[in-house]
């Protein structure tokens, strides 16, 4: 395995070896600004980073791809058998049996469906309120900001601790102040979802607030006054002002956040385990290679999911495309 | 020309992606032609100096007191064997990202061809690791008498796989003054004459009506092992189990009458509200409850946390599982296992286990670790009635190792979603789903 990825490894430098010398060589006949030693000095700059990022995503992925077509089970990794489609049949058979892998995929979804608007909305609508000068904006970027540098296992507990069941959770004696009776949020297949939605937009949206206030800043304050002056009301200068200044830095932020979204693992693996109401895709996979040891069928699924979130990305940045 | 070039990076690329896809059906390794690691061929590395290097990888850190044990046991036996040339070398792994991480690191030694002589595993592995032939047969090895010298051994379908390194078992904990108060008296109830399912629901009843939660059963920690290790004697108690002997099958077994009624009694017991999914971490210590379902690692924390709570031994006792059918109690801790790796010759490897798992050795981990020593002949003078003679004299009497079968991690993972939903969910429903799924689990894993 080794010597082959050493083999792949040098193949690909070959590869981008190559790519930097035509560059080189057909850089003079289109009459661009030509000079041989910045040149060499931009790809000698830009080799670490390619070999990294082949090293750490590229080869991974390629292997993975390899992978999803065999029988590889991580307790004989010697021993592995071209099994051509068969882990994909399985998938189908489990997804029409309405077995976890059907679960996970819907609650995938309805996580996606409801992390994403919420966590964006809320990161917007935060932006927006930073974004004024006023007293202490500073202190709030902060506190907003917090929990993107606390670990997700952190938060995990932290959410745990205010979602516990019985009198003794911080939520439910809360709500118990009011007379509503203790609750328990996570075993619940009707609320657990739901927290877990909530806690994840908590915990990602001061990254994308700071995101979106990078992009409020880089629209022009006279645009403001002409919408003022033409008698534009605050909504009418947000949607045509402002909504169309954040466009792009939208369409980034939905992506990532997308992305994001599908790749859920953390949170259902502390906040209640490998449960048919809250297993996502990555959770399922995560225990298909590392707990069932199918490393082939959890290659299988990791395939279908990069193709299921590659094909969405596309979709999403056709849909947003500048016109 | 760009047409031409793009077409040149394209079929290059391509081409990397090919041979990567070829690589992992090529089998892979470099260890798989038993050849491995530095072309040593069958028989052990030997250093500079003659000495034959007999490598063990520990799943602990070297610098916690258990770490620290292995490395003196180790260091004693190099002194031990400087004249027969063989060198021990410790290798510790810290289960970093839990059981699953240290198996993680095990495959890619074994991947790489430089897997350990001697490995630590979890006991419930055995089956899959002896069937996957991670581990060396030394059923052959282990002369019989030295085998019955120990309180479990690693066995798969008859042959020996691993020794362990030194025992556990759990019990229900109980707040002396809370029984005082609610005028309970247990002390009838003992290893060598445990109390019955009946028994114990009747002195649930009398904490509930003293105004205490009876029991924590952790019927809440189904994330991890806890629930499985803590839980699953009460099914062998009602005369249920979970699979065949061979471990394939688990129809008839995990769905039969005798293991839903095991379950039903758990169910039962949060249906009454004896215990429930809500019950805090620390209310047992911080005496909002009555029992708590542990295994040995409590004791220190009783003796020195919670003083004011549990300010000597008279404060606290510990009560055996409960029976039915039969009694049953949990068991299961680490154990040693020679490897198949590429060393054929396994002479210094079996030097370096027995002594790591003689009396000495035994002592000395568990006097580190507060566990039970792995060997009946490791004697410690327990006070009677103290909830250590309770813990050892329970698994000399009804200890059962729970289910040997190569899917243990999908079993652990059914009886978790079973305890689970037993809150609100039908125990026959549950256990027909657990089994389908434990059986899918097995028919997957069986034949590779």
């Amino acid at each position: 395995m080794i010597d082959t990825s050493i083999l792949i490894l040098g193949l690909f430098l070959l590869a981008f070896g190559g790519f930097a010398v035509y560059d080189l060589a057909t850089a003079k006949r289109r009459r661009e600004v030509y000079r041989v030693k910045s040149t060499v000095t931009a790809y000698l700059m830009l080799l670490p980073a390619v070999l990294l990022a082949f090293l750490f995503v590229l080869l991974p992925i390629l292997y993975s791809l390899g992978y999803a077509f065999t029988d590889y089970y991580l307790l004989k990794p010697n021993d592995i058998s071209f099994v051509k489609l068969e882990n994909f049949v399985e998938i189908i058979e489990e997804i029409s049996e309405k077995g976890m892998l059907y679960n996970a995929i819907k609650n995938t979804l309805t996580f996606v469906i409801g992390v994403v608007p919420l966590q964006i909305g809320l990161a917007l609508l935060l932006a927006l309120f930073v974004n004024r000068p006023c007293f202490g904006s500073k202190i709030f970027k902060v506190c907003f900001f917090a929990p993107v540098v606390i670990s997700l296992s952190v938060t995990s507990f932290l959410w745990l601790q205010i979602l516990a069941p019985g009198e003794g959770g911080l939520l439910n004696s809360l709500l118990g102040m009011f007379g509503i009776p203790p609750h328990d949020w996570l075993r619940d297949p009707e609320t657990a979802m739901p927290c877990i939605i909530v806690l994840s937009a908590w915990q990602g949206c001061g990254y994308q607030m700071l995101i979106f206030l990078s992009g409020l800043s880089n629209i022009r304050k006279d645009l403001y006054e002409a919408a003022s002056l033409d008698g534009a009301s605050r909504w009418h200068q947000f949607w045509n002002v402002t909504w169309v200044g954040l466009r792009s830095t939208f369409v980034y932020i939905l992506i990532t956040v997308f992305i994001g979204a599908c790749r859920i693992l953390t949170q259902p693996m502390l906040m209640t385990g490998y449960m048919s109401h809250t297993v996502t895709l990555s959770y399922y996979m995560y225990n298909s290679g590392y707990t069932k040891r199918l490393v082939g069928e959890s290659s299988a699924v990791a395939l279908l999911m990069t193709i299921f979130i590659g094909g969405i990305t596309l979709i999403q940045r056709r849909l947003f495309r500048e016109k | 020309m760009k047409r031409l070039f793009a077409s040149i990076t394209l079929i290059m690329l391509v081409f990397t992606m090919l041979l990567g896809m070829v690589s992992c059906f090529g089998g892979g390794g470099n260890g798989g032609d038993g050849g491995g690691n530095g072309g040593d061929g069958g028989s052990s590395s030997t250093d500079s100096e003659g000495n034959t290097i007999v490598k063990i990888m520990f799943h602990v850190d070297k610098s916690s007191t258990e770490g620290q044990a292995y490395q003196k046991r180790i260091n004693a036996f190099n002194t031990a064997y400087k004249d027969q040339k063989i060198k021990a070398q410790a290798i510790f792994k810290a289960r970093s990202a839990g059981a699953s991480g240290y198996e993680t690191e095990l495959m890619n030694n074994q991947l790489e061809g430089t897997l350990a002589d001697i490995i630590t595993f979890d006991a419930p592995n055995t089956a899959a690791y002896a069937n996957s032939e991670l581990l060396y047969d030394i059923t052959d090895l282990i002369s019989e008498e030295e085998q019955n010298k120990f309180f479990s051994l690693n066995m798969y379908e008859g042959k020996l796989y691993g020794l362990p390194i030194q025992e556990s078992s759990a019990g229900f904990f109980y707040n002396k003054k809370i029984f005082r108060d609610a005028g309970i008296d247990v002390s009838a109830y003992t290893a060598e004459n445990p109390w019955t399912f009946e028994e114990f629901k009747a002195v649930c009843a009398r904490l509930k009506s003293h105004g205490v939660t009876a029991v924590d059963m952790r019927i809440d920690a189904t994330k991890d092992e806890t629930a499985p290790y803590l839980l699953y004697p009460f099914i062998y108690a009602a005369g249920g189990s979970f699979v065949s002997a061979d471990g394939l099958t688990a129809g008839g077994y995990y769905n039969s009458a005798a293991t839903a009624k095991g379950f039903q009694f758990i169910k039962d017991l949060i249906s009454a509200e004896y215990t429930s999914y809500a019950i805090g971490a620390t209310d047992f210590f911080t005496g909002k409850v009555g029992m708590y379902l542990s295994s040995g690692w409590t004791i220190p924390d009783l003796d020195n946390k919670y003083r004011e709570n549990f300010a000597s031994r008279d404060d606290w006792g510990l009560l055996p599982y409960p029976k039915d059918v039969v009694a049953a109690s949990a068991t299961g801790s680490w154990s040693y296992a020679i490897t198949n790796n590429h060393h054929t010759d396994k002479t210094a490897a079996l030097e370096l286990l027995k002594w790591m798992t003689s009396p000495e050795s035994s002592e000395a981990i568990t006097n580190a670790t507060g566990m039970i020593p792995a060997r009946k002949d490791v004697v410690k003078n327990y006070e009677a009635g103290s909830p250590e003679y309770t813990l050892l004299k329970q698994l000399e009497i009804s200890g059962k190792e729970r289910p040997v079968t190569v899917a243990y991690p999908t079993f652990s993972t059914t009886f978790n979603q079973v305890i689970f939903g037993l809150g609100k969910g039908n125990v026959s429903d549950l256990l027909n789903s657990a089994k389908n799924t434990l059986q899918d689990a097995i028919d997957e894993v069986k034949d590779r």
